[in-house]
């Protein structure tokens, strides 16, 4: 092995003089002396060079791509802190925990958007982690085989609807139909139980926290499931058969070998829903009701800071009202952060357990 | 097939007349043979002949692929577990099976073992703890993990965790167990060993080991089925069929003009 490498060195031996590789000129000048072809290595030397400098070129133009995004996440951050000064001067940290939104007296708290937010996020998550996950179980063990593929691309495409869509969808079919069958039923029915009387109080707007959620969910569906059965299908057919051959049933192989298997990917599914319920916009705008108060029902109105400043913006006057939105944009970014950094947290346990 | 020499032994299970397709392709073609009752019968040939497919049907795993079907009968302890009325379930947990490469679960060394015993029984811990440590002992891997039970079973050597699966499926306490070229993914001082605990095992277990390496064959089984292109072609005592074959091709097999 040694003595093949030194050949190769001695044959570019011409480069190796030239470079600044101390390392590589000891070597090849152990062994040089009597190489024939010159001409030969005159021609790699030009190659090497051509080489060289391609792979600068490309290590330039990629490192530059990363920077570039590290630049516009600096930007970003700068520019959100900036923007709300005037807001975080005035109002402090009592922002945080304040109700009112008043544009005539420019008293602004972003309590009701923050819960808002928080909250149709987590509903949206419970419904659509299990149904998702349900889908992709299906999908990859279930399923008969002529039905994956139209099955597949089915929620793919409900991924791709743009989020306008959903809002339209959500205001004009969605709501109504909620305000029509479902939510009275939920208030009949829960109109004497402690708690749920008072979650599910009130009378059936049709839109508002609840009907967002759905909204919300329906739309991180796709994602939940489609990664979850690309992850689904990494797992090596003979780790399935070994549990199948131990006499598991096909639950039980999902549920202690599949899933732990793949549970680093499954969380970054999740979490990339939920990224996206958090940030999601337009839809919510359509579906929430867009009021600035926190209610004990999930039937009743609210809103969120996405929806707050899509709805607002244009109509923002006064530095302080504007400023007072983009501290809420601040937020959401801050929301959003904490959120990928707690799954990322979550995975390095997960990873250290399983080691 | 002709001239089947097993001496009137016990028989575990019998195949007969299977046929087995994957799609349209037909990979087995009427085999007959008996598998005696707590000794090691090895299945050899060269690849593609159907030896692991052979090995695929006494436990019917190939019912988890659409397309792959199963003709004949095979009879184990006077059941056909061929017909459709077969619990598969209850039928791998009484026919285990170690695979080529080892697969140990995403658990920890304990749980790979408990959960196996746990699916069919609920032993209390105190027992389960013993079941472990048993099947633990009888895959001779005990004294390598007994301080380190509760770690990854994924963090164990090839070699260790081969023979996790080994424990793992000896736990459930199954009738037979089958191997498919359980050490061809081994070193050889890992291969020792588990040739080593197949002999043992074979003492309580009736045992099919599909293997490419002939002298395996030879060191661990009793009988030896030489498969070719989906048909057995002979059947016997692994002594005699491998100092006096009767087919020419098994005799070119064995000494290596073929495969």
């Amino acid at each position: 092995m040694m003595v093949s490498m030194n050949e190769a060195n001695n044959v570019d031996q011409a480069i190796m003089q030239g470079s600044e590789d101390p390392g590589r000129i000891v070597v090849t000048d152990a062994v040089l002396a009597d190489e024939p072809a010159v001409g030969v290595s005159a021609s790699r030397a030009g190659v090497l060079r051509r080489f060289a400098l391609d792979d600068l070129v490309f290590h330039t133009m990629t490192r530059g791509a990363a920077i570039a995004v590290l630049i516009l996440l600096g930007g970003v951050i700068v520019s959100l802190v900036n923007g709300s000064i005037p807001a975080i001067r005035a109002f402090g940290f009592d922002f945080l925990d304040t109700q009112v939104w008043n544009p005539v007296t420019e008293k602004f708290g972003a309590l009701a958007p923050i819960y808002g937010t928080l909250v149709t996020s987590a509903l949206a998550m419970l419904v659509a982690v299990p149904v998702g996950l349900g889908v992709a179980v299906f999908l990859t063990e279930l399923c008969p085989h002529n039905l994956r593929r139209p099955l597949g691309i089915a929620i793919e495409l409900l991924a791709g609807i743009p989020s306008i869509i959903y809002g339209i969808w959500g205001l004009f079919i969605l709501a109504p139909f909620l305000q029509t069958w479902v939510q009275p039923a939920i208030i009949a029915a829960t109109g004497n139980i402690p708690i749920l009387s008072s979650l599910f109080a009130g009378p059936p707007y049709g839109i508002g926290i609840l009907t967002s959620a759905f909204v919300l969910a329906i739309m991180v569906l796709p994602f939940i499931s489609s990664i979850s059965r690309d992850v689904f299908e990494t797992v090596p057919p003979v780790l399935k058969e070994a549990a199948f051959g131990i006499g598991c049933t096909k639950w039980e192989v999902m549920r202690k070998v599949v899933i732990p298997y793949t549970r680093v990917g499954v969380i970054g599914g999740v979490m990339l829903g939920l990224g996206r319920a958090l940030g999601e916009t337009m839809a919510v705008t359509f579906v929430i009701g867009n009021a600035h108060k926190i209610s004990n029902s999930l039937l009743a109105p609210g809103t969120t800071i996405s929806a707050t400043i899509a709805n607002e913006f244009t109509e923002a006057v006064g530095d302080l009202y504007t400023s007072s939105l983009i501290e809420l944009g601040l937020i959401l970014f801050v929301i959003t952060f904490l959120v990928l950094a707690a799954a990322r947290y979550m995975l390095m346990r997960l990873e250290k357990k399983a080691v | 097939m002709n001239t089947i020499t097993i001496e009137k032994p016990d028989v575990k299970i019998r195949v007969r007349d299977l046929d087995f397709f994957y799609g349209q392709t037909r990979a087995l073609k009427s085999i007959n043979l008996s598998l005696a009752r707590n000794e090691v019968t090895a299945f050899i040939g060269p690849s593609g002949c159907g030896k692991s497919t052979l090995l695929r049907v006494l436990n019917r795993m190939y019912d988890l692929y659409s397309g792959q079907r199963a003709t004949g009968e095979v009879i184990l302890d006077g059941e056909n577990i061929l017909s459709p009325g077969i619990d598969v379930n209850l039928l791998r947990a009484r026919v285990g099976m170690v695979f080529q490469k080892p697969t140990p679960f995403p658990m920890s060394i304990y749980e790979n073992i408990a959960f196996g015993i746990r699916l069919y029984e609920k032993p209390p811990k105190s027992e389960l703890d013993g079941r472990v440590e048993k099947a633990l002992r009888g895959a001779a891997l005990w004294e390598e993990v007994k301080d380190k039970l509760h770690t990854s079973g994924l963090g164990l050597s090839g070699g260790q965790q081969q023979r996790l699966c080994i424990a793992r499926t000896v736990a459930i306490h199954p009738e037979v167990i089958l191997f498919d070229e359980p050490a061809s993914a081994l070193d050889p001082i890992s291969t020792a060993k588990v040739e080593e605990l197949i002999d043992e095992l074979s003492e309580e277990f009736t045992i099919v080991i599909v293997t490419h390496n002939m002298q395996q064959a030879a060191r661990v089984s009793k009988y030896t089925a030489f498969m070719y292109l989906g048909e057995l072609v002979e059947f016997g005592l692994t002594n005699r069929l491998f100092t006096s074959p009767e087919k020419k091709q098994t005799q070119d097999y064995i000494t290596g003009r073929f495969g």
